[in-house]
């Protein structure tokens, strides 16, 4: 494997600050209470900051997997003369476009133990992070509509009860207890054989996420720099020295690309190529109802899936659209086509009125897996390449991106998502469960 | 209550009830009777109803603000209909009307307390809290989740009937306020085939609800469009604008469909939605009997609704001021008009369940029942947004315009652009659609200029006032919680947005989305016009899944012997387009008719591709692993296909018909897919080879005829082709006469392990080759079986199944077709990957496997597992073989647990762990494939 053979610069080159004392209030109940009726103002989530003329790291991309990886460089690894860029608002881009759907229900060993753990990262975020992320594990179903995909998710129950993950295979009339609404009768032009039950997944509210880790990463030092575009990567001798931003340049002798939808524009820079093609993926939400949906379903048959929020909306995805594209406008099409399909599953819900659509980028690389580690540039690293699942994955990636950056070696739960692998032939391969299974 | 209301007034010129037709229906359970024409709330605000919802978050009461479709406070139920928008929504006998966010009354509600505590609920208070301990949010979770706004699905609605259209008008203008009705009129004389769409149930925007000179224009306007013949949908909204002028329309209140989908391709797209009046930032804002100078307007002059007693007005621009008229002549008493423009005031309304009475900036105070205000309009540029348009703020005119910075085909008219008298908006209106039809090729180039555009009339700013009250009404966001979030760092429109949930609601930002971010403008010493909008995204008025959906088309296939099998007791089985016949009431029993007998399996599904020309053989040599550059002419040769990946995607039998005619076959499940990518290769990787492409998958029926006694049976009908082994060997394909149909082909393939023949007839001809097949077989034992004994014969025989036996990982080295692979022959697609993966080895290797316990069947898709829960294997396909008496099963294993004879273990999906032992040969049966070649 790829692992520790290009590093990060050795622990040494890092200045480690002592934790200093928390600057941000804390959140609570009895906080709101009191600032309420002090009629006190909340201190800043963030802190804006001149762009210094250099950091030990730069991270460039404020979104779920930059934020973490600042936080957890700073709070696991004492890191925390670190700047995080972003082109635009903190959050904006795919963190702030996905339909925050988390699960654990893999397919193969490796995806199973890497998406656990950022499970259960994010089943004590909120207490980490002491900013509640709304992660409510209310249980995630993948329907089957025939006996190959029931096949598959008697294959993903069976790896992943052997991995410790909560799942299981059940039946139609368990559907049927679940979700109410949905049709489980054999008379649909695709009846529900069974589905893949998978109690601990569920949904998080993705704003909170960005921005509980902002919050952290702030309060421990990390400088997060919004509207600072990052036009260059200046790379000498085959080791990147810095950043040229539109605020102006910065030398790190880390760079990190945590980017989505443009990474590989970003990656291109540093003249580092990347087997990414980016296509649009389309959402939508209707208006609010009374909660009728408590689960997470998904049909990989009919392209879709589907959650109620608390607030009542439905939030709805399908699979990528089928060509490359920056654009992210919604179609017609994709509403038309992905209301036919909510109404195979609930036909009594078509009163539901569709209230908005939007579009995300997808970074897919040929295996539907990431990209994570080394470039052949010595000192930037890669946390890209997330296709449809990256921000599930924000946890776990930010932990092991910071554990990498620190301590110079690969983590083994990253290991196999090494860039090399396309030049060596060895493709990690979550098709299956990656490609509508959200 | 009665008919008449104690607050409706006498006839008004422009009213649109039908005061002879009373419609009874009932209101949280109370009746009430409204006329023909009245909305849901003009009927009950007739009946002095004023508290029509409790508001999302505080539960404050709400009542009417605008009178029309983007009223936030008035959304009801409607029998089994959620969200229904009251003030929009024309009254129909017999309705059951309901309130929402109300428990358990309007008067009484327990959200309410939420008011008490208002203070502490801020702006994304709950990020705030809920925090510890963790194993209590999902308990605090079902409580936010039970504040929910919105109405109630019943899961017994039926889907009802949703239709859509398509419609290529040359011109499509959208809103019929003076400016739509002039531009839809001129683009008619100049020969356009036009429509016109206009959100409420009849055209004439504002001049519905002016004086003598307004409905005489508009009702010359009304004719004047009729005659021109232009295509008029009311109550009927554009809902997007997509690239190349796509728009979406969503017509409503068609007789018997409840909602249509119009998609249209447009030449040229005129938007005249006019302008949205804007609420007024201060406290008490939201009170019911607080209400905007066009919510008057439209209640006395459309509907003949008194809206209150006694009323202060606080107004900014002659709309308000046509509202104190309005007022006076409806016999309400003005107390005080305060006038924007002078620099007057209101400090706060003042009141608890409703408006009682206003304090003036001098802090006086007078009491009133209804508080009006007119200080400004939005600008709806929705559509021209969608068109790449990005609106600039006008400071002077205190409202958004639309910029030049619009495709040809996309054209603003009216008040969107700037003011004008109505006789100045449908000049405008005239001119742009003049232009419109120009722009689509009517009418002559020079007609294409468009008018000089409208200005914009000075208007004070006015946004917040000082005190705080709601920006947004459906999401319960005040100025307040705005000010309080940007000093927290939310301090861009976006941020602010997605931290409070201004704007999110179900108005999407029309009416709060300007204040919005006048008050950010505030609260970072910014202005509006730096602060710019939020995008706006489709669609522009929501939609109903039902609509969007239309009917929905799921075609389903059948062969041509469907009625057979129906008639014959087949399970189907549905098998992605087709439905198949699964058996007919005993696979084992259909398993021995192919052993011993002769049995007859309907395979049409079955991928048939007619390839011709030259380059067929560098087309196979490309898309298959194994060689093809010389197969003759009648024979057939087996082919795998990998992705370029290496991944094992399909699988076939491809036969050669003449010199340049090729008969592909493919996996049922894999028709479509190897179809496009043939055609994607040849079209974009291999645009010179000449080879034509041709999908014949429903064109022929196909039959496999199978079993020992299959040669005896198909000579029986053929007629020109010698079916001796001699003759016709194994791997070979002929084309014949068969029970008197011409040109079918016959293979000699064996997917179940015997004798067996695939024919392929033309497909009118299915059944009575089908059926005479039978016929003659009878004294044979000749019967039909299902898909489901084809699996376990093909298990038995150790014929693996791509996507079942292979997976999304498999390449083919891992599926043991290592035979077949040809790495020496010239790239073809997976070579690369292949390559690799040859010199690697595989991890995996596909193996038979026998339970030890032959009466186990371990489900499909259990793992072999090494110690704890190591993984080192998986059953991929299992069955009882009613051949052998045992079950039979292929499965990977690691390539080091391989070899024959070893024992493997499964565990079975209840935890239990079974023995079973690895068999030399995928073949349960006949490994040497005797029975195949007879």
């Amino acid at each position: 494997m790829g692992s520790g053979r290009r590093t990060a610069p050795p622990r040494s080159g890092f200045r480690r600050q002592p934790r200093r004392g928390s600057r941000r209030a804390r959140y609570s109940a009895l906080g709101l209470l009191t600032h309420g009726l002090a009629h006190r103002q909340w201190p800043r989530v963030w802190h804006d900051h001149d762009l210094a003329s250099s950091y030990d790291v730069i991270i460039i991309g404020a979104g779920v997997h930059g934020l973490a990886t600042a936080y957890y460089l700073a709070a696991n690894h004492g890191i925390r003369n670190v700047a995080v860029l972003d082109r635009a608002y903190l959050g904006g881009g795919g963190s702030g476009r996905n339909t925050a759907i988390i699960r654990a229900n893999y397919l193969t060993p490796e995806g199973v133990r890497f998406y656990d753990r950022s499970v259960r990262l994010y089943e004590t975020l909120a207490a980490d992070l002491n900013f509640n992320v709304m992660f409510s594990q209310r249980g995630h179903l993948t329907l089957a509509h025939d006996d190959g995909s029931l096949r598959t998710m008697r294959w993903r129950a069976e790896v992943n009860k052997l991995e410790g993950v909560d799942s299981e295979v059940i039946g139609p009339d368990e559907v049927k207890r679940l979700v109410p609404v949905m049709d489980v009768s054999a008379e649909t032009r695709y009846p529900i054989l069974g589905a893949l039950y998978h109690p601990p997944g569920g949904t998080v509210r993705h704003d909170a996420v960005n921005w509980g880790y902002a919050r952290g990463a702030d309060a421990h030092g990390v400088q997060i720099h919004e509207n600072t575009e990052v036009l260059g990567i200046d790379v000498e001798g085959g080791r990147v020295r810095g950043v040229r931003t539109s605020r102006g340049d910065v030398s790190a002798p880390v760079v990190v690309n945590c980017t989505a939808g443009w990474s590989s524009l970003v990656c291109a820079l540093a003249g580092v190529p990347l087997p990414i093609s980016t296509h649009p993926l389309q959402a939508a939400v209707t208006e609010p109802v009374k909660m009728f949906l408590k689960t997470v379903v998904v049909s990989g048959t009919l392209h879709v899936y589907v959650s109620q929020t608390d607030r009542g909306e439905l939030v709805f995805g399908a699979s990528t659209d089928p060509y490359p594209s920056y654009s992210m406008r919604g179609s017609l099409e994709f509403t038309e086509e992905l209301a036919g399909h909510v109404l195979e599953l609930m036909p009594s819900i078509a009163k539901l009125r569709l209230l908005r659509q939007w579009a995300g980028l997808c970074d897919m690389t040929p295996d539907f897996s990431p990209i994570m580690g080394v470039t052949p540039v010595d000192g930037f690293l890669v946390d890209v390449g997330w296709g449809t699942y990256g921000f599930k994955a924000g946890p776990v990636a930010g932990e092991a991106m910071a554990e990498l950056v620190a301590t110079g070696r690969t983590p083994d739960l990253i290991a196999a998502f090494d860039l090399a692998r396309f030049a060596e032939g060895r493709l990690v391969g979550e098709k299956g469960a990656a490609a509508v299974g959200h | 209550m009665t008919a008449t209301g104690g607050f409706r007034l006498p006839a008004q010129p422009g009213e649109l009830i039908d005061r002879s037709r009373l419609l009874p229906f009932t209101w949280n359970g109370q009746r009430h009777v409204g006329l023909a024409g009245d909305t849901i709330t003009s009927a009950l605000a007739a009946d002095g109803v004023r508290v029509f919802s409790r508001s999302f978050k505080y539960h404050r009461p709400r009542g009417i603000l605008t009178a029309s479709y983007i009223d936030p406070g008035v959304t009801v139920q409607v029998d089994d209909e959620p969200n229904v928008r009251a003030s929009h929504r024309r009254l129909a006998a017999g309705m059951t009307v309901t309130r929402q966010n109300a428990w358990p009354s309007l008067r009484y509600d327990v959200g309410t307390a939420n008011q008490l505590v208002g203070r502490f609920l801020t702006a994304g208070f709950y990020y705030k809290t809920f925090i510890k301990p963790q194993r209590l949010w999902p308990a605090y979770e079902s409580v936010l989740q039970r504040f929910a706004s919105g109405g109630r699905l019943s899961g017994d609605s039926v889907h009802g009937y949703y239709d859509k259209r398509y419609a290529h008008p040359d011109v499509l203008v959208a809103g019929g306020g003076p400016a739509g009705m002039g531009a839809a009129l001129a683009a008619a004389q100049a020969g356009a085939r036009v429509m016109l769409v206009e959100e409420e149930h009849e055209l004439g925007g504002s001049l519905r609800w002016g004086g003598v000179e307004e409905l005489a224009l508009l009702s010359e306007l009304r004719a004047a469009v009729a005659a021109a013949g232009v295509e008029v949908l009311v109550d009927s909204v554009v809902a997007g604008r997509y690239d190349d002028n796509w728009v979406s329309v969503l017509q409503r209140g068609l007789p018997e469909v409840q909602e249509r989908l119009v998609k249209a391709r447009v030449k040229t797209l005129v938007v005249a939605a006019g302008l949205i009046e804007r609420p007024f930032v201060f406290s008490g804002n939201d009170l019911p009997g607080v209400m905007l100078g066009t919510a008057v307007r439209r209640l006395v002059n459309l509907y003949a609704v008194r809206p209150g007693t006694r009323a202060v007005v606080l107004s900014a621009n002659p709309e308000g001021d046509a509202a104190v008229a309005d007022l006076r002549r409806a016999g309400v008493e003005v107390a005080a008009v305060v006038d924007a423009r002078r620099g007057e005031d209101i400090h706060r309304a003042l009141g608890k369940r409703e408006v009682t009475g206003v304090e003036l900036a001098d802090g006086s105070r007078v009491d009133c029942d209804l508080l009006v205000t007119s200080i400004g309009w939005t600008t709806p540029t929705s559509l021209l947004n969608m068109a790449g348009d990005r609106p600039r703020f006008d400071a002077a005119a205190a409202r958004f315009r639309p910029t030049d910075d619009l495709p040809a085909s996309v054209l603003a008219a009216g008040g969107i652009v700037g003011d004008g008298t109505p006789e100045e908006l449908v000049a405008h209106g005239r001119g742009v659609g003049a232009a419109a039809a120009g722009r689509a090729g009517f009418g002559g180039p020079s007609l294409a200029d468009l008018p000089p555009p409208l200005t914009g009339r000075p208007h004070p700013g006015l946004f917040r006032g000082r005190t705080h009250g709601m920006v947004d009404f459906s999401e319960d966001v005040s100025s307040k919680d705005i000010l309080s979030a940007a000093r927290e760092g939310y301090d861009s429109a976006e941020l602010v947005k997605r931290y409070t949930t201004a704007t999110m609601g179900p108005s999407q930002g029309k009416l709060e989305t300007v204040n919005t971010i006048a008050v950010l403008a505030e609260a970072t010493g910014s202005t509006i016009a730096e602060l710019g909008t939020t995008v706006w995204r489709p669609p522009y008025a929501p939609i109903t899944l039902g609509a969007l959906a239309g009917r929905i088309f799921q075609p389903v296939r059948y062969s041509p012997m469907q009625a057979w099998h129906e008639a014959h007791g087949a399970q189907p089985l549905v098998a992605g387009m087709w439905i198949r016949p699964d058996h007919y009431g005993d696979p084992a029993a259909e398993v021995r008719t192919v052993r011993e007998r002769v049995g007859i399996i309907d395979v049409t599904p079955l991928g048939k591709l007619d390839l011709r020309g030259p380059d067929v053989p560098r087309l196979l040599n490309a898309v298959y692993v194994n060689k093809w550059s010389k197969l003759e002419v009648g024979s057939v040769r087996y082919g795998v296909m990998c992705a370029e990946d290496g991944v094992v995607m399909d699988d076939g039998v491809t036969g050669r018909l003449g010199p340049d005619r090729y008969l592909m076959s493919t996996t049922s499940s894999g028709a479509a897919a190897v179809w496009e990518h043939l055609e994607g290769w040849l079209q974009t990787e291999r645009p010179e080879w000449q080879v034509h492409v041709t999908p014949l998958t429903t064109s022929y029926a196909s039959i496999n005829i199978a079993g020992p006694r299959s040669r005896e049976l198909l000579a029986r009908l053929t007629e020109g082709v010698d079916l001796s082994a001699e003759a016709f060997p194994y791997m070979r394909v002929r084309a014949g006469r068969i029970a008197g149909v011409d040109d079918c082909f016959m293979w000699r393939i064996g997917f179940t392990g015997e004798l067996s023949y695939e024919i392929h007839v033309p497909a009118s001809f299915g059944l009575h080759v089908w059926e005479a097949l039978l016929d003659r077989g009878r004294d044979l034992g000749a019967a039909a079986f299902g898909v489901e004994a084809q699996r376990i014969l093909r298990l038995e025989k150790g014929h693996l199944i791509v996507a079942q036996d292979t997976d999304g990982l498999t390449k083919a080295f891992d599926a043991g077709l290592d035979a077949l692979v040809k790495l020496d022959k010239d790239d073809f697609i997976g070579r690369r990957e292949l390559v690799w993966s040859h010199e690697r080895g595989s991890a995996y290797t596909l193996v038979g496997l026998q339970p030890v316990d032959g009466s186990v069947v371990p489900p499909e898709a259990c793992q072999i597992v090494r110690g704890a829960n190591t993984i080192v294997g998986r059953i991929t396909s299992s069955r009882m073989s009613p051949t052998l008496g045992r079950s039979v099963c292929l499965g990977y294993v690691l390539a080091e647990l391989a070899g024959p004879g070893s024992l493997v273990t499964v565990q079975l999906p209840d935890g239990a762990r079974i023995q079973a032992t690895v068999m030399p040969h995928l073949a349960h049966i006949d490994p040497e494939g005797r029975r195949l070649r007879v």
